[in-house]
């Protein structure tokens, strides 16, 4: 796609805290207005709004949207709620492009929530209700074959990953605990990471608590509340602001058919990213050699390794000697998750997808202070949902 | 507490139903390990469905699945929202039809990958059983 047909003009995100701490509506209003200023843009411009659900198994979300439209006051001529797992915010953002590119919108907003699950009981529910309500949300995630079987999160279909990970390349407990480590370091960078001012060490991921085996505590990320927002817009929008515009270049999605496990073929590399990335590189006319800065939907440590294999970035099997060696760091070939990632930046899962595309946003437009690439011009973007069932892959770059 | 839990589930299973989820439980609950088998391609399925996902054929029949398969994976589940309390979950390779997901019946550090198992059922009350498996 070389053609410049849309591009970010500006962003915004959200404190990340483990509890909510505004409700969705001032949530996403105030991202929204920040990401707007960011880009110079008055509010009054916007046609289009795409956002997620304020998370995926909280309360009923539905017309959440529509009350948010109602609440921040703006007539628009294109509204949407967009909802696929983890790739939620990647899908609003996705579907913003599309409204541009109509050009029926030459400035569009999308935006990411999630709210923590309060997994509680709230005031005045009864102890039926409450486990009636927890029972149903875990068959509805993983399904009616998985779900009786006693599942509270995906942590062991990701355990079972590195497991097989492990075994089919050789990769170590070690090798995990980089990718957890070198996160940890990036996040020092960055002044809303979860974790900045906490230094973590490979004997501290290895001593960490063994939630399922073979990950530890410290190899998995941490579910926060938090919101993201970026501005698209049209070429003509987009030359005629104060900043050079981070474009579009290229796309690529693939959703394998399963869920979780149920139709599964790989745990140990995934058929979604390594189509939805061929796609987006064939799409770009570039290859992974020519990224400058990844951001990637890693939410365990041995996905962090799965995943830069899977995109190109490092042969198979070598992620974790990439990591020790600082080749995904800067000064490396390509610096990976500069934000922290989500293991220390933190991951509001709706909304991680925008987070990324801020943080590359911010790089290729030489914002990102303390952890700035240098010259960074390319960037990759990747989300998925799932156990990485279904990838979306988009790949920016700066004006020359 | 466990009685609210079998309940929830059970009526959690039946509002999360899929074309092919009801009859696997009513099956299994009969001691059958089955699941739909296409007549047009001859390709087996898990998990089941009234059609066939390979080749779009409407026309199925239920089979029984392979009882024994080898252990592809398997973890621990320390600390969860645990409504079963399974310590050991695992994915079995049935040969001919993929992997399924199932609570393995052994203590986690006696297992080892590609491990041959064979299936039984786990009863869990609220009138549902589900499969699982045992070293051989």
């Amino acid at each position: 796609m070389a053609r410049r047909e849309v591009a970010l003009a500006g962003g915004a995100m959200s404190a990340l805290t483990k509890l909510r701490a505004l409700d969705s509506f001032e949530l996403v209003r105030c991202v929204v207005e920040e990401a707007l200023r960011d880009a110079g843009i008055p509010r009054g411009e916007v046609r289009s709004l795409a956002v997620t659900p304020p998370g995926l198994a909280g309360h009923s979300t539905a017309m959440f949207v529509s009350r948010l439209a109602a609440y921040l006051g703006l007539p628009l001529r294109s509204l949407a709620c967009l909802e696929n797992g983890g790739t939620s915010g990647a899908l609003a953002l996705r579907w913003a492009m599309h409204e541009v590119r109509s050009g029926r919108c030459p400035v569009a907003v999308a935006a990411g929530a999630d709210q923590r699950l309060d997994t509680r009981a709230e005031p005045g529910e009864t102890v039926e209700a409450f486990i009636d309500r927890n029972v149903h949300t875990t068959v509805a995630v993983y399904g009616p074959y998985d779900g009786p079987y006693g599942l509270g999160a995906p942590i062991p279909y990701y355990a079972m990953s590195a497991q097989r990970y492990m075994a089919e390349t050789g990769a170590t407990p070690t090798d995990l605990a980089w990718a957890a480590v070198r996160l940890r370091e990036h996040a020092q960078g960055h002044e809303r990471a979860m974790f900045r001012g906490r230094t973590l060490t490979v004997e501290e991921v290895l001593a960490s608590e063994m939630v399922c085996p073979p990950l530890h505590l410290a190899d998995c990320s941490q579910f926060v509340s938090g919101a993201a927002a970026v501005v698209v817009v049209a070429p003509e929008v987009a030359r005629a602001l104060n900043r050079p515009p981070v474009w579009l270049r290229g796309l690529g999605e693939y959703h394998h058919p399963s869920s979780f496990s149920a139709g599964a073929v790989d745990l140990a590399s995934f058929p979604s990213v390594r189509e939805a990335a061929r796609e987006a590189y064939a799409d770009a006319g570039v290859g992974p050699r020519d990224l400058d800065v990844a951001e990637v939907y890693g939410v365990f440590s041995s996905t962090e390794l799965i995943l830069c294999e899977d995109l190109g970035l490092f042969p198979r099997g070598r992620s974790g000697a990439a990591f020790r060696e600082g080749r995904a760091s800067r000064g490396g070939e390509v610096v990976v998750d500069p934000s922290g990632g989500r293991l220390s930046l933190g991951h509001p899962a709706c909304a991680t997808p925008l987070l990324e595309t801020l943080e590359v946003l911010l790089q290729l437009q030489g914002r990102a202070g303390a952890r700035q690439v240098p010259g960074a011009r390319l960037g990759l973007v990747h989300a998925e949902h799932g156990m990485l069932n279904g990838s979306m892959v988009s790949i920016w770059e700066r004006d020359a | 507490m466990k009685d609210l839990v079998d309940g929830a589930m059970a009526r959690a299973m039946e509002f999360q139903a899929d074309g092919g989820s009801g009859e696997f439980y009513r099956r299994l609950a009969e001691g059958r390990f089955q699941s739909t088998r296409c007549l047009c391609c001859g390709r087996t399925a898990f998990p089941p469905r009234p059609f066939c996902p390979g080749c779009g054929a409407g026309e199925v029949e239920w089979a029984d699945l392979p009882r024994r398969g080898r252990l592809h994976a398997f973890t621990q589940q320390g600390r969860a929202l645990r409504f079963l309390r399974p310590e050991v979950l695992g994915l079995v390779e049935l040969e001919g039809v993929g992997l399924v997901l199932s609570r393995i019946d052994a203590p986690f550090e006696a297992l080892s990958l590609g491990q041959e198992l064979e299936v039984a059922f786990l009863p869990v009350g609220g009138g549902v059983v589900l499969h699982q498996f045992r070293p051989v």
